[in-house]
């Protein structure tokens, strides 16, 4: 459209945002095992100032929706998505679920919510969750995850985290760890679980919440952008690792762009989620990049770099894929696009 | 799903999204605003918006708003009569320009008035206009960037329209000298003048009239005069030599849509334009009122290519006015923010509304601002009549009937 309509103010990625989700409505996912304490946790926060507004899309996992019903009363709008877990089973109602919210905002038929809460079935794998964002055109367009938050129970978290892939890969692509129960635990059993976070996902913050009570800003501001103090590559079990890519100076979009085709296309379904902000040759702001698998987030510019470090800073969470793979395939692509 | 709550049953319900409010001023019991909202920097260093009034008994409102969290009035003004309304007004540099329209034809006084603001507290009049005559009402709309020439809507003792309803057109006066403005040029949509060789215009059903609204000049195009005419639609002037003003383009909408086009807004590098209507009728009888989005790459062939979206118009009819007003102008001063990318615009109980056009063929809404009614609103709603955003991109807009001041971050 900027061939026909061109704009002096316009990135060659649209209009610059002052902030990553732009004007869309921020989605909050609360993950985190059977009895981690999600339902008391959203009840909290729905009540709190911070909470006004809010829709919350429950998923539940069985036959009675108990969860519904505590919520309820409180949300603006409540979505029970009451036929199996969110994640592999229930994500074409999350889509007509939201798709319904949108419309239902648009006609006046329900309040005008701003922000949007999915609390997950305990036993939900986030990650397709996150793809439905992105793969579905319409829904990335109009809802952007602001916040991935795990919680996880200073009592049973350790056993779940042994005994569950999905309770690890709830953590690992978090951007926020919770731990609940803590007053119900030792403070040395405390501590043991919270290095054992750290160690699956260096990156997220983590807090305490006793008896359900936390800051309510925690379950709606986004993170800070992959943190600088960011840790080299970390395995996590199941063959999955973290690691970040931070390549000097500015560089090409399209050897960006093209690197990433490549990876995509040889082991799109080892993506699990890459993130980060690049600097990208001629563009003034920082350039959000976002992938899930084998779909492309459409990339934004943002009006200026979240803090002093203007350096690129992409984190990849992949499975059976290696950092120096990875390095060696952009190299290889900035060789030949430099030609 | 379930839905206990319907704002279609419980009428109007306040909104903010992707706006942050840094302060409300109802500017001391007078806040019924019109469309003239202008920033200055003073002398001394103070940032003052002057506001026009919607109606007497106020003239204008200046408000110190250098700390847009704490504004303060510095300055507000009286009418000489209730009989009349100065509801435009622009200024640049320490110089203002206000509108005068009288309630009836032939009042006094009626035309425009320059003010030296160089002390906000203190304005003082350098120089008037005379538009009064027995077929006028003066002045309702003016614009005035460049120091030199007031392009507005004006009646005049000379000009006898062919229906009432028609008395105000396209008029260019030389304020060089402040204290003598001699007019230099005009231009009427044919037939709506005694001794027109045309046939008059067929009147809609619902009659505005045929007249000038905003008359809108940029540097980037000195020699063209973008030209909303209400019931006429929307012409293109070649003003390049101002004493003959030449007909280059028009547009209308209506019918089948219900007139009462008031401002076009050129954005210059993109090849496109933005054309608001006016909803003047309560409980929403004449939507849909909308921002056009217009692909003007050729001037001479002005294509609709979207509109900016409303929502359901049933939500808004049990009270007061739904639909557009006044947009964001890209008014060609220092003090004001210059954006072809995002619009905002007034809609009345609608609030104020921001839309992306980064793509002009889906104007998408990432913005609404409709605030709780003010104390005393008669229509028990908002009624956002205009808005303008500085350069810091501060957003104000007023509220047309006791609202006031709405000072805004735009957060999107």
């Amino acid at each position: 459209m900027l061939d026909l309509f061109p704009s002096r103010e316009a990135s060659p990625f649209g209009r610059r945002l002052k902030r990553e989700r732009g004007a869309r409505i921020p989605v909050t996912v609360v993950t985190g095992f059977l009895g981690a304490g999600k339902t008391t946790l959203i009840r909290r926060f729905l009540k709190s100032p911070e909470g006004q507004g809010t829709a919350v899309i429950v998923n539940e996992f069985g036959a009675v929706g108990i969860d519904d019903a505590l919520v309820r009363d409180s949300a603006e709008e409540t979505v029970l998505l009451g036929n199996g877990c969110l994640c592999c089973i229930t994500r074409t109602d999350l889509q007509a679920a939201l798709r319904r919210l949108i419309f239902d905002r648009e006609r006046g038929t329900v309040p005008p919510f701003a922000r949007i809460l999915i609390e997950t079935s305990g036993l939900a794998d986030p990650a397709p969750i996150l793809q439905t964002f992105s793969t579905d055109r319409a829904l990335g367009g109009e809802f952007h995850i602001d916040v991935v938050l795990a919680l996880v129970d200073a009592i049973n978290g350790g056993t779940s985290l042994d005994d569950a892939a999905e309770a690890r890969k709830q953590v690992i692509l978090a951007d926020r760890l919770i731990i609940s129960k803590t007053d119900l635990a030792t403070p040395a059993a405390v501590e043991r679980l919270t290095q054992r976070l750290q160690e699956l996902n260096p990156r997220a913050t983590i807090d305490i919440a006793v008896a359900g009570a936390l800051d309510p800003s925690r379950l709606i501001q986004p993170v800070p952008r992959e943190r600088s103090n960011f840790v080299a590559e970390a395995e996590h079990g199941d063959g999955i690792a973290s690691f970040v890519l931070q390549p000097d100076g500015p560089i090409a979009w399209p050897t960006f762009s093209r690197a990433m085709e490549t990876l995509i296309a040889m082991r799109g379904p080892d993506l699990l989620r890459v993130k980060g902000l690049l600097d990208v040759a001629g563009c003034r702001g920082p350039v959000v990049v976002q992938y899930v698998q084998h779909l492309a987030h459409p990339p934004v510019e943002l009006d200026t770099w979240p803090d002093e470090n203007r350096g690129s800073r992409v984190v990849f969470i992949t499975r059976n894929l290696r950092e120096r793979q990875v390095r060696n395939l952009f190299a290889a692509v900035q060789a030949l696009t430099e030609e | 799903m379930t839905s206990e709550k319907s704002p279609l049953t419980e009428g109007y319900q306040p909104v903010t999204w992707n706006f942050k409010l840094l302060a409300h001023d109802m500017l001391g019991g007078f806040g019924g605003m019109g469309e003239g909202m202008s920033v200055q920097i003073a002398p001394d260093g103070r940032r003052i918006i002057w506001l026009a009034h919607e109606s007497a008994p106020k003239n204008f409102t200046a408000v110190d708003v250098s700390d847009p969290r704490k504004p303060k009035v510095v300055c507000q003004t009286d009418l000489p009569h209730a009989n009349m309304r100065s509801n435009s007004l622009e200024t640049c540099g320490n110089l203002m320009a206000v509108a005068y329209q009288t309630s009836k034809k032939d009042l006094q006084p009626a035309g425009f008035e320059l003010f030296d603001i160089s002390k906000p507290e203190n304005p003082k009049s350098i120089g008037f206009f005379d538009c009064s005559g027995p077929h006028s009402r003066g002045v309702h709309q003016l614009w005035f960037c460049d120091g030199e020439y007031v392009h507005c809507a004006s009646g005049s003792r000379d000009f006898v329209p062919t229906n009432p309803g028609d008395d105000q057109f396209y008029r260019c006066v030389d304020v060089r000298n402040p204290s003598k403005p001699v007019e230099v040029g005009r231009w009427w949509m044919p037939g709506t003048r005694q001794g027109d060789n045309v046939m008059p215009p067929t009147r809609h059903p619902i009659d505005k009239g045929f007249r000038a609204h905003n008359t809108n000049v940029y540097p980037q195009r000195p020699d063209r005069c973008y030209l909303a005419y209400i019931d006429g639609g929307m012409f293109v002037l070649d003003i390049s030599d101002k004493a003959n003003p030449k007909k280059i383009s028009h547009w209308t909408n209506s019918p089948p849509y219900t007139g009462f086009m008031h401002t076009i807004v050129p954005l210059f590098d993109r090849g496109l334009m933005l054309v608001t209507d006016e909803s003047t009728e309560n409980n929403a009888k004449d939507w849909p009122k909308l921002i056009w989005v217009l692909d003007a790459r050729d001037e001479t062939n002005l294509v609709s290519i979207a509109t900016c979206p409303l929502p359901d118009h049933r939500i808004y009819a049990a009270a007061g006015r739904f639909g557009a007003h006044n947009i964001h102008e890209n008014v060609p001063l220092p003090t004001a923010w210059q954006n072809d990318q995002i619009v905002l615009g007034t809609f009345f109980n609608g609030g104020l509304r921001a839309y992306d056009i980064s793509n002009p063929y889906q104007p998408k809404e990432v913005g609404i601002f409709m605030p709780p009614a003010p104390p005393g609103a008669p229509t028990g709603t908002i009624q956002m009549n205009d808005v303008f955003v500085d350069e810091r991109a501060i957003v104000y807009t007023v509220d047309r009937h006791v609202g006031g001041l709405y000072i805004l971050e735009m957060d999107f």
